[in-house]
């Protein structure tokens, strides 16, 4: 008899299985549930976040414990490498942090929605699935199912305007890259007729860029990069990214700032790294000036800005424009510091956020808005406020926090590709860059406060986390070797 | 025996933090029993240190980054071991002196100087060019704080994002070439480092990067800007760490990295520092003649001391070089001593301006006694430490080139015009009644804080052999290579 799931391809694929199935079950349980009028119409915003939370921690054990490695399944469309498991190891356990950020939110912000742990799963899907897909339709796919429930959550407080507004900037404009996405798809596979990426390689191996034929897929592939560009919110395509940061509630901007990027940078490791490689000389230039013109952007636009979210989002392009330095050199180097960079970035994301998130004052229980009004932080919640600047300390880069040793190994690949012009650029910018982190410091110390605010007492999982976050961050020099030996053993299997 | 005195002060800061705020005296002793600990056992470093070997003592050796083959790596020669006591002892100096003056975030201010000491040792102990960056760097997290928050005024702002963002932007290019060197040769150890050799136009490109970073922590005349203004607004201790030693990792990475690992570029580029530090020496030696803040005095002061001890570097000789180090060593002892002097009247009377002093002989005998002291020692007189050093240190540039020792000669006349016209206009004259009425000399604490200085400065011009014999066999060797 043949069963089902004795099928492998169903085994290998078993995370996100079970991720299908238990939003399919939790979004059942709980249109059900909420709509009973037997139990009086109950709220299931936190029991719903809670079984999220559980149910992202089996998948990321599921995932961890994926005993097929390197295998390619269902018809050469998905892949599973170790290289994958450990991104998708991250994703999840960034999306555990967002959550537990959120449990507490939900109540502040009166968000009773239970749909919101719902999307963010469904995302998280999403992401899983482009980290491992391996055909042009299937990645199209996955990054629409993200996509969509990206645009659904930022427009998520129905009755903010500005909330709604960042959902229909989104959206459209979204949809629009999308569209670009696409056009590139099948204009490759119009051109070659393949949309497996395998396929595309074997078909693209020894290709001169220059070959008049070819021109067909260059437009496909810049068609492509354009469009990852603008979901990854690089410079020329940045526009959107500061609006709907601030307009989206913040949790869902920490959720934008942190969980779909990675799934688009492995996205196009593997697309363009696996097939296109032969294609380097069109899109390494296109991504150079992105690079440049987003770290020299995320510098310079940040000077001005005085609200939070704001500067965090000009600080996300500028970080983005690091991570497009590394895409640009291609080598096996650059790829371990995009990777390095990027863990290292979601922690110190996860930690600015949920600072940011967590401190609310205690008459009117909003947040704080303004950097102006970080002033009180450090007086009355001295913990806080020593978290605040090693945070931001580390995110400028400053040694020996781990927030230099990313930089440190993006800089290294890039002169070891003899990227002087790109490598003095970024060292010029995030000189500009500390300016504007150091000011959160500046503000958060050396100022005289003019009022005293009380602030409300911090709930224990946040301050768990940040305090575990902030923990590593600066005890990561003493022991750099336990991730860097860890991450170099996934990249050795995608480079092979 | 290194890593023991690295760790010291993190033990101690350790201690510091599960003491709660309120107990500000346990704080103090436990930051002062600490500090004294560090500097005791530092000073066995000095006593066990084998004077008749030119190579690194007391090798410690750690797996850090072993997958790209940077390890941390320390080890002390002749010209790194006064630099380590030195800073123990001013950080010990430094907490003395804060002993009251400190009101705000104790447990922070007390935190960031047992941090800069740890730092500073391995800045100054580690072989391996990564680690050094990364504590050169790292020194700026707590020194930026300590100007920042416990500065007096409101210009410290511009005072702290000068001093931070210069050092950077100066540091990240040497960061580039460590990088470039680590992808040429595949090590970042010191040692390796020295056997090999780049290519002419590789080093000159490298020295730049290198020098661009040391000379701004020096500070050399175009980018010593943040200097008066971060000494102006830091603390009186923050000054004294500043003056003391920071300035001098600029000149230890000069002489250690530059000078062995690029020698071509380094004598390719000698008229350039030359030029510089020339500019220094007569420049602000005459900007020193028109400051009015007491602070700003000794920091223009300290730029021009410390361009006598790059002259003193590139004279590539052994005179020129040990009298460069000897200057340092004084430097690191006189510059701090005034700096505690005029926080002395500052935390009396909290102004630094030099018209609201004057005649204070008459009312603060023994404060007037380690003033002058000081500013003699300052201008370099026979008999203190400074004396030996530039003695020395123009005797080295005389072999290499008259004209620059003549015009550097000329920075010891001025600075004989600045300190005592300072000393004239602060200590002598009528006593100014008009805006202070209430005068107090030093107390025991601060007697406490400065005879250690006066005996050192003292010690070192009478007989700086003492100093000179442990670093004698580490200059030749480095010279040797040149």
């Amino acid at each position: 008899m043949n069963f089902l799931f004795v099928n492998n391809d169903w085994i290998s694929i078993l995370p996100e299985l079970f991720l299908v199935i238990c939003v399919n079950i939790i979004l059942v349980y709980s249109v059900i549930y909420c709509t009973s009028s037997l139990f009086d119409f109950p709220l299931l915003v936190n029991n719903v976040s809670w079984l999220s939370i559980q149910i992202l921690i089996i998948v990321f054990f599921l995932n961890i414990n994926n005993y097929c490695c390197n295998v390619i399944i269902f018809n050469n469309s998905i892949i599973i490498d170790s290289f994958g498991i450990l991104i998708k190891s991250f994703v999840l356990v960034s999306a555990i942090c967002i959550l537990l950020m959120s449990l507490k939110y939900n109540r502040f912000e009166l968000i009773n929605n239970f749909e919101f742990s719902i999307l963010i799963m469904l995302t998280i899907l999403g992401s899983l699935l482009l980290i491992s897909s391996y055909d042009l339709v299937t990645m199209y796919l996955a990054i629409e199912l993200q996509s969509f429930c990206s645009y659904i959550l930022s427009a998520l407080k129905r009755n903010s305007e500005f909330s709604t507004e960042a959902g229909l900037k989104y959206f459209i404009l979204g949809a629009f890259s999308s569209g670009f996405l696409l056009f590139g798809c099948s204009l490759i596979y119009g051109f070659t007729g393949a949309t497996n990426y395998e396929q595309l390689a074997l078909l693209l191996v020894g290709v001169d860029h220059s070959y008049i034929n070819n021109n067909g897929i260059i437009i496909g592939t810049v068609f492509i990069i354009i469009s990852f560009l603008f979901k990854f919110s690089a410079a020329p395509f940045h526009l959107w990214a500061p609006d709907i940061y601030e307009g989206s509630p913040t949790i869902v901007t920490a959720f934008f700032a942190i969980v779909p990027k990675i799934g688009l940078l492995v996205f196009f490791l593997r697309l363009f790294f696996d097939s296109l490689y032969t294609l380097f000389i069109p899109w390494q230039a296109i991504l150079l000036i992105a690079s440049v013109s987003s770290m020299i952007v995320g510098s310079l636009g940040a000077i001005w800005q005085i609200k939070l979210k704001r500067l965090l989002a000009f600080s996300a392009i500028g970080h983005v424009g690091y991570m497009l330095i590394a895409l640009c050199c291609c080598s096996i180097e650059s790829i371990y510091a995009l990777i390095f960079y990027s863990i290292i970035y979601i922690m110190m994301s996860i930690s600015s956020f949920s600072l940011l998130l967590m401190i609310r004052k205690n008459e009117n229980l909003k947040k704080i808005k303004y950097i102006e009004d970080l002033t009180i932080v450090a007086k009355t919640n001295p913990f806080i406020g020593v978290c605040f600047a090693i945070t931001f300390f580390s995110i400028a880069g400053i040694p020996p926090l781990a927030g230099f040793f990313s930089k440190m190994f993006l800089f290294f690949s890039a002169i070891s590709q003899s990227a002087y012009f790109l490598s003095i650029v970024g060292i010029l910018t995030s000189v500009i860059s500390c300016f504007y982190y150091l000011r959160i410091v500046q503000v958060a110390y050396f100022e005289q406060q003019s009022s005293w605010i009380t602030l409300k007492k911090v709930d224990k999982e946040i301050s768990v986390l940040i305090s575990t976050i902030t923990l590593m961050l600066i005890i990561f020099f003493v022991h750099p070797n336990f991730l860097i030996i860890f991450i170099h053993n996934s990249i050795l299997d995608l480079c092979i | 025996m290194l890593s023991l005195l690295i760790i010291l002060p993190i033990i101690g800061i350790f201690f510091i933090l599960v003491i709660p705020e309120y107990k500000t005296s346990l704080i103090k002793q436990v930051a002062l029993l600490t500090s004294i600990f560090t500097f005791v056992f530092s000073l066995f470093l000095w006593i066990f240190f084998d004077n008749s070997s030119s190579k690194f003592q007391y090798i410690e050796h750690f797996d850090w980054m072993s997958l790209f083959n940077i390890h941390f790596f320390l080890g002390v020669d002749g010209i790194s071991l006064f630099f380590i006591i030195l800073s123990t002892f001013l950080v010990f100096i430094c907490i003395l002196n804060s002993w009251t003056s400190i009101k705000k975030y104790l447990k922070k201010y007390y935190i960031c100087f047992l941090l800069m000491n740890s730092f500073l040792i391995i800045v100054f102990s580690v072989l391996d060019v990564v680690i050094f960056y990364i504590f050169f760097e790292s020194i700026l997290i707590p020194m930026f704080l300590v100007i920042g928050v416990w500065g007096s005024r409101t210009r410290k702002l511009k005072a702290a994002y000068q001093f931070f963002l210069y050092t950077l932007i100066g540091s990240l290019f040497m960061l580039l070439a460590i990088f470039y060197m680590f992808f040429e040769t595949g090590t970042t150890d010191f040692q390796i480092l020295n056997t090999l050799v780049f290519s002419e136009k590789e080093e000159l490109i490298l020295w730049l990067a290198f020098f661009v970073s040391f000379s701004v922590k020096v500070p050399m005349v175009p980018v010593h800007i943040w200097l008066p203004e971060a000494h102006v607004e830091a603390p009186t201790s923050g000054s004294v760490i500043l003056a003391g030693i920071l300035l001098k990792m600029g000149t230890y990475g000069l002489l250690r990295f530059s000078l062995s690992l690029f020698p071509y570029a380094s004598i390719y580029f000698t008229p350039l520092v030359y030029t510089l530090s020339i500019i220094a020496v007569i420049y602000t030696s005459l900007t020193t003649l028109r400051q009015i803040d007491l602070k700003k005095i000794i920091a223009y002061s300290s730029v021009a001391h410390m361009a006598f001890v790059t002259i003193g570097i590139f004279t590539f000789n052994l005179y020129g070089v040990q009298g460069s180090l000897l200057i340092m060593l004084s430097h690191g002892f006189i510059s701090s001593a005034l700096f505690l002097c005029v926080g002395v009247l500052y935390d009396r009377h909290h102004t630094r301006l030099i018209k609201y002093y004057s005649g204070l002989t008459q009312v603060m005998p023994l404060y007037s006694f380690f003033f002058v002291f000081f500013s003699m020692a300052n201008l370099g007189f026979p008999g203190t430490s400074s004396f030996a050093g530039e003695f020395l240190t123009l005797v080295g540039s005389f072999h290499s080139n008259t004209v620059v020792t003549f015009l550097a000669s000329t920075g010891m006349i001025l600075g004989a015009c600045y300190s005592l016209w300072l000393c004239n206009r602060v200590l002598f004259g009528p006593l100014t009644v008009n805006y202070i009425t209430q005068y107090t000399d030093i107390n025991s604490r601060e007697l406490a804080v400065l005879t250690p200085l006066l005996f050192c400065t003292l010690w070192m011009g009478i007989y700086p052999e003492i100093f000179l014999e442990p670093m004698h066999l580490s200059v030749s060797n480095l010279l040797q290579k040149i």
